[in-house]
């Protein structure tokens, strides 16, 4: 309140008079009609020497009681003005924190819903085809296929080396075959041979046996060579064998060690999805639970935000008892003298632009929000 | 998914309102005084109506009476959601045609309770 205010006030008998009904909360009631004080003796009336009526004087050069109370009138229908406005810009804010509730609360219930049928979707027993379970497990049972598929490609390799060193195996008893086929060979040259001496010492009797003998001399030497041709392609064979054992047994070795690794990545990748898999149902379901908070939160808040509504009902009953107030001393003291109070100390505390529009103090000035560096 | 008409001249009061029965599954329309409402109730068929009592126009003891007269709305609740809470004021709006009265501030899951007892 202004210093200016309160002195006057109790020059005319307001200060300490006004009170509010018990009974009606929304009204403002004055201790005696505002249209009587000027006749009432006990309110300081004055007159026309300057005299309260109650034996109190108006100092000189003081304003009347009358000129001061038109002077103030219009300040009465802008301090309901600056009410008006301040109820107005409460609602303005709680309508823009219940526009922002509605949009926090829609994404929450968006959040929770999703969150919920995630997890539906995963308690739903077997894993569904499309669903992160029913996905893990295809892949899970994807890899394990290929991995029983390499594995069954090291046992085909595994195979081919037995059959390889049965070959080998086979190919030797060839070759110790071979061996004896050379030393019957040699027993027949030697045979070959005394057969032919025999031949000789027998002479005329003897010749066709000789021609025998020669004849046998000749198919063993052609034997020894085909002997010796099929004892080589053995060598060549064995040593043809043995290099591709060789390249199998290091092949399947390193197969073997590929699929077991493989089969331990696997199954760590596996089972790092599955934990985050569930660590995402955890935390979905945490999240689940905080949008539900949030939503009853909000619940409070609403309660809460209705001291608006309470607020700008009290205001609005105290504007329309300042304009019950101003119509009245109008009626009785006229607002001839009314005007701009820029220089009275008890009106100058105003900060906003917008007060001071009202108060009809404004001066070039800059709004909400302005920003401006110097 | 059931229609509820909000009367309330706060439009803070009809959003924090609004807000509440859409969390709770409603469909929500809004009057700013009795005489909007009865306009909206002339086209539009709804299963509740929660009015405020004092109002610019038409106030919520005027709606009521001009509400029941009207075929769609003789038997459907309608609800006081006011400051107001004297006895005397209560017993003009059960005259007039309301199920029941709660006074503000109100608290967002009894509103949605309360709704839940009075409508069929």
């Amino acid at each position: 309140m202004s210093q200016a205010q309160p002195r006057f006030l109790e020059r005319i008998g307001l200060a300490r008079s006004s009170r509010r009904s018990s009974s009606h909360g929304g009204e403002l009631s004055l201790d005696r009609p505002v249209a009587s004080l000027h006749s009432d003796p006990t309110c300081g009336a004055v007159d026309s020497a300057g005299l309260h009526s109650n034996g109190v004087s108006t100092p000189a050069g003081e304003p009347s009681v009358e000129s001061e109370l038109a002077r103030y009138l219009p300040q009465l229908s802008r301090m309901g003005e600056q009410l008006r406005q301040t109820s107005s810009q409460i609602e303005n804010s709680v309508v823009d924190v219940c526009n922002s509730f509605q949009s926090i609360a829609e994404h929450a219930k968006a959040t929770v819903g999703r969150s919920q049928a995630f997890l539906r979707e995963g308690d739903s027993g077997p894993a569904q085809a499309g669903s992160f379970d029913g996905l893990l497990s295809q892949c899970s049972q994807t890899l394990v296929r290929v991995l029983n598929a390499t594995e069954e490609s090291g046992e085909i390799s595994r195979r081919a080396i037995d059959r390889i060193r049965q070959m080998d195996a086979a190919s030797e008893k060839i070759t110790a075959a071979l061996e004896q086929l050379e030393e019957i060979a040699r027993g027949n040259k030697i045979m070959a041979l005394n057969a032919r001496i025999e031949a000789a010492r027998a002479g005329e009797a003897g010749a066709g046996f000789g021609v025998v003998a020669v004849e046998v001399a000749v198919q063993t030497e052609r034997s020894q060579k085909v002997t010796a041709t099929v004892t080589d392609l053995i060598v060549e064979l064995r040593g043809l064998a043995a290099s591709t054992l060789k390249d199998l047994q290091q092949m399947t070795a390193r197969d073997a060690a590929r699929v077991e690794q493989c089969r331990r990545e696997v199954d760590d990748s596996l089972q790092k999805l599955q934990n985050a898999h569930g660590e995402m149902k955890t935390m979905l379901s945490d999240m689940s639970q905080d949008g539900e908070a949030l939503a009853g939160e909000i619940g409070s808040a609403i309660r809460g935000m209705q001291f608006q509504d309470r607020v700008s009902q009290r205001i609005a009953h105290v504007v329309e008892d300042l304009a019950h107030l101003h119509t009245r001393l109008a009626e009785r003291f006229g607002t001839e003298n009314g005007g701009n109070l820029a220089d009275d100390s008890g009106f100058s505390t105003y900060t906003m632009v917008e007060e001071r529009v009202v108060a009809g103090l404004a001066d070039a000035e800059s709004a909400a929000g302005d920003v401006e560096l110097f | 998914m059931r229609k509820v008409l909000i009367v309330d001249d706060s439009v803070s009061m009809r959003q924090m309102v609004s807000f509440t029965l859409r969390q709770g599954g409603f469909e929500v329309i809004e009057a700013e005084h009795g005489q909007d409402a009865l306009n909206k109730l002339q086209g539009t068929a709804v299963d509740l109506m929660i009015t405020d009592l004092n109002m610019p126009v038409m106030d919520g003891i005027a709606l009521i009476q001009n509400a029941r007269k009207l075929p769609a709305m003789k038997t459907k609740p309608i609800l006081m959601l006011t400051t107001e809470g004297l006895a005397s004021k209560k017993e003009q709006g059960k005259a007039a045609g309301a199920t029941g009265w709660i006074v503000k501030p109100f608290d967002p899951d009894k509103l949605l309770l309360t709704i839940a007892r009075v409508l069929p």
